[in-house]
């Protein structure tokens, strides 16, 4: 008894995360944080600015991005559900693609103009920006394509 | 999967749009449904068939490779 309750309620939350979206509003209001925060990351290069600058602009990039991604949108029925779905799958399976082919195409590329270039990773925000781009362009472009 | 839903729509004379709003999704989820690229869920099938009162089965046919 106690399991069935127990994996109910899993079951739930789980339902309930699935189902989680911000309404349409937070689209706009992720546009303008986003595109915000692009214009002080590129304005930012005209000053100096303490170390903890970057980091910080990176975090609020992503996080207007996010807001844009998991936002409704003005009519969002099933159909546009299952684009969402498609989008987050495709951005999932290409970041994995991206992280594991990128080191090794920088390296390459590093070889070129470089004989004693060193492999290094990259970081989180490379992976995460990448993939939420992916997934608003594809979310995008299968909208369009289905106009 | 095929479906009728082009020819029901202009029997009943109704807009994509029209029909969009009747049951509460978007213009683009009409046009794919119509155009064979979207298969619509049990609920909305329903509703469809409730607007246009005929049964699901007279309303989608599978085809030889569904």
């Amino acid at each position: 008894m106690k399991n069935k309750s127990f994996c109910e309620r899993e079951r739930s939350y789980i339902e309930r995360m699935n189902k989680f979206q911000l309404s349409n509003k937070f689209k706009i209001i992720g546009y303008y944080f986003t595109f915000g925060v692009f214009a002080l990351m590129i304005g930012k290069k005209f000053f100096e600015e303490p170390y903890w600058v970057k980091p910080l602009l990176r975090g609020l990039l992503l996080l207007g991005m996010l807001l844009i991604s998991i936002s409704k949108d003005k009519i969002e029925d099933e159909f546009i559900e299952s684009l969402r779905s498609q989008s987050y799958r495709i951005a999932f399976i290409l970041a994995i693609l991206y992280s594991l082919l990128q080191p090794f195409i920088n390296y390459g590329v590093g070889l070129l103009f470089d004989k004693n270039e060193t492999m290094e990773g990259f970081s989180y925000f490379q992976v995460l920006f990448y993939m939420l781009v992916v997934q608003l362009m594809v979310f995008w472009q299968l909208k369009r394509m289905n106009k | 999967m095929k479906n009728t839903l082009k020819v029901q729509r202009a029997i009943h004379e109704l807009t994509q749009e029209e029909l969009a709003n009747k049951i509460g999704v978007s213009r683009q989820t009409i046009n794919s449904i119509e155009k064979n690229r979207y298969v619509p869920s049990t609920v909305l099938a329903l509703k469809l068939s409730a607007i246009f009162k005929i049964s699901v089965n007279d309303f989608f046919t599978l085809e030889e490779n569904d």
